[in-house]
């Protein structure tokens, strides 16, 4: 078998009363893309920092390619880390960033010089390479915030949270920007609350919620934890507890409510000849439905199972 | 101590960048130095007094008294007329001459202005007297001899006293003045005022925006981000005293006695502001707090530290509590370099004393500094 390139094993870590982490486990094998999809408060940047050494007190361990990840300082120099924030000096230009944080790694001067304009190209920002930071758009500096995580051509990429806060566009090609790192074989994780984005981007996806893993696998693997079901999607004007009283759950072997809150509910059907038999009875219970769709399995119907809650807040 | 370097060259780079940089480095240090450095005079005029000298004697004497009078500490100017402006003026009375040959009484007058400073004509008065009495001296030694023979060069009793004056060793010989203490005055406060607030917004400017933290993921340890942030602040204090020698230099004929020796002090006083900056920047999570801070701090130190007026003319009292600023120990070196020519031996301890500043301010520095909020 294959070295893993990283292997988290029991991590925990608590602040104070608040637990971020709970037995935390999670494996990466070489060339792996993993998007790591948990809603807010889940523990994505508390995992990101203890794989940085920026946190310490916590419990459990994290091997990379089979050492100790935090044994030997020069580790690092194999890891590439992009932080939730844009963590580079604005007053600066894109390369002189660039410059500047590959500089810590002991690449010589003129090879670096050639990585960074090599990478400002992969970024799309060769235009403006020479330009201040603090005058690009958010797109342009979530770019160059990737691109500082690569400079020292890392084994292993980590992300957070990469595309938050930027237009439909500037996310489309940060995750080109993911997928094309990945296919030149840098293992690849990334955390976000977009479905879409892991849908589209990850050879592997992990659901966590409270600091623990709730499911991994590829997408089609996670889709079969729903099972060959209808998901059935109710939106209108109710509450989610008379909907609850409309429809007890677990109401017969076929239904099972996925999520339900204020005028929208998820349910999964084992066969779709049950649904106008919920119909009639919200009808019966008087509850005002609008609109009523019925799709097969997703990546949300998987998260609404494993979570209980909606992503969307 | 690559990284090292290569962290703290940033902070200098990121600095000379500032669009404000050479307002604040230059002209506005600058303007502190014309002001202080008119307000407390320049060392020339203040150490020679002039003296004018009416001279309507129409024999030898008068001339030769005259000669006795000249001094490097005197500006001397003769006269035939009497002068229209002075600020004193001795005048020697046409028959000085011939009164002395007769061995007669004589009067010379001594005139002051109003407006003449005191302590110059003290200056002059010493001296006028000390003419006086050598010229006495010789003449009753030459005693009955021929007065028309006292010309003569075999004369042995020409020139026969001289008065040397010699201070005992140490005392303050001039008070240090003009832009030699304007100078490196405004060079102190500046290099407290420019690293405490470039050097403490830029630690909190960097712990904000995760820059510290980002250093961190890098292979580089906790002790070369401090050691990097501790020089990129100290070459920020050295760029401030480069610049402002220079414009010394080049504007005001700037005199650093023994260069070597005030480099070293410049260097243990920037790189004590530099652990110090540190300590602000941790502590503090707002720019215009650093910036009043430092501002408070620098000039506070600068005004006890005696950077803008010597520190020798203020009560003893004052100068006691002068002790707690870094910069009375930077200003009293330069001073004893400078002024005084002393060398290594006599300013360590004060350089220690720096030292110690630094330590202090590195011990706080590194209790509070922190890669994140
Ligand atoms: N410094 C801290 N002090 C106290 N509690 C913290 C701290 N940092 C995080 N937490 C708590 O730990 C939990 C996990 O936080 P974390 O930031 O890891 O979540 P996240 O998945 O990154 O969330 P988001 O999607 O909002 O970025 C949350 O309940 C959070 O409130
Ligand atoms: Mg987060």
């Amino acid at each position: 078998m294959q070295q893993k390139i990283l292997e988290i094993k029991n991590l925990g870590k608590s602040y104070g009363e608040t637990t971020a982490l709970a037995n935390f486990s999670l494996d990466l094998a070489p060339g792996e893309v993993l998007g790591l999809l948990g809603p807010n408060g889940a523990g994505k940047t508390t995992l990101i920092s203890i794989l940085s050494g920026t946190l310490r007190d916590f419990s459990g361990s994290v091997a990379f390619r089979g050492q100790d990840l935090f044994a030997d300082r020069r580790l690092k120099n194999r890891i590439g880390i992009v932080p939730q924030e844009m963590a580079f000096y604005e007053d600066l230009s894109a390369l002189e960033n660039l410059l500047f944080w590959g500089g810590l790694y002991d690449i010589p001067e003129k090879e670096l010089k050639r990585r960074a304009l090599e990478l400002l190209a992969v970024v799309e920002l060769s235009t403006r390479a020479r330009e201040p930071v603090k005058k690009f758009s958010g797109g342009m500096k979530r770019r160059l915030n990737v691109a500082i995580g690569l400079v020292h051509r890392p084994e292993l990429l980590l992300l957070d949270e990469p595309t938050v806060g930027i237009d439909v566009q500037a996310k489309v090609s940060i995750l080109d920007i993911i997928r094309e790192v990945g296919r030149k074989g840098t293992s690849v994780v990334f955390t976000t609350h977009q479905l879409a984005e892991v849908e589209q981007t990850c050879s592997r996806i992990a659901i966590m919620d409270q600091g623990k893993i709730l499911a991994t696998g590829t997408l089609a693997e996670l889709i079969r934890i729903v099972g060959e079901k209808e998901i059935v999607e109710v939106s209108g004007e109710f509450s989610a507890t008379a909907f609850s009283e409309a429809i007890p759950a677990p109401s017969g072997a076929g239904i099972e409510i996925l999520s339900v809150s204020d005028d929208f509910a998820m349910l999964a059907f084992a066969d779709s000849q049950d649904i106008p038999a919920m119909m009639q009875r919200l009808f019966a219970h008087r509850l005002h439905v609008a609109d009523l769709k019925i799709k097969s399995p997703s990546l949300e119907a998987v998260f609404l199972k494993m979570t209980g809650r909606s992503l969307r807040d | 101590m690559k990284k090292i370097w290569h962290i703290g060259r940033l902070d200098l780079k990121l600095m000379v960048k500032d669009k404000a940089f050479f307002f604040w480095v230059l002209l506005f240090p600058l303007a502190f130095i014309l002001i202080f450095g008119n307000l407390f005079g320049s060392s020339r005029t203040d150490t020679r007094a002039s003296l004018t000298v009416l001279n309507q004697d129409r024999g030898k004497w008068g001339a030769y008294f005259i000669r006795k009078l000249e001094s490097p500490k005197i500006e001397l100017a003769v006269v035939n007329e009497p002068p229209a402006e002075y600020y004193r003026v001795l005048v020697i009375p046409p028959d000085f001459s011939t009164r002395i040959e007769r061995k007669a009484a004589q009067e010379i007058q001594f005139l002051k202005d109003s407006e003449a400073d005191l302590k110059a004509g003290a200056v002059a008065d010493t001296k006028i007297t000390q003419a006086i009495v050598k010229l006495l001296a010789e003449l009753v030694m030459y005693g009955n001899r021929d007065m028309k023979a006292f010309f003569d060069t075999r004369n042995p009793y020409r020139d026969l006293v001289s008065v040397h004056t010699r201070l005992p060793k140490d005392t303050i010989a001039k008070i240090p003045s003009g832009f030699d203490h304007t100078l490196p005055g405004i060079l102190v406060q500046f290099v407290m005022m420019m690293v405490l607030i470039y050097g403490g917004i830029s630690v909190m400017e960097d712990r904000k925006h995760r820059v510290l933290a980002r250093i961190l993921y890098s292979s580089a340890s906790f002790a070369e981000l401090f050691g990097g942030k501790l020089l990129g602040r100290l070459l920020m204090g050295l760029l401030q005293s480069a610049i402002l020698v220079a414009a010394g230099l080049l504007l005001f004929r700037l005199n650093l006695g023994n260069v070597w020796l005030s480099s070293l002090n410049i260097v243990v006083f920037a790189a004590a502001m530099a652990a110090l900056s540190i300590f602000v920047g941790s502590v503090l999570r707002k720019e215009e707090l650093i910036i009043g801070v430092s501002m408070l701090l620098a000039n506070m130190f600068a005004g006890l530290g005696g950077c803008w007026w010597p520190i020798e003319i203020v009560p003893p009292a004052f100068r006691a509590a002068a002790m707690v600023s870094p910069a009375y120990w930077a200003m009293d070196t330069f001073h004893k370099i400078i002024f005084f020519g002393k060398g290594f031996a006599a300013v360590w301890p004060n350089l220690l004393v720096l030292l110690g500043f630094g330590a202090v301010s590195t011990a706080l520095a590194l209790r509070f500094f922190k890669v994140e909020e």
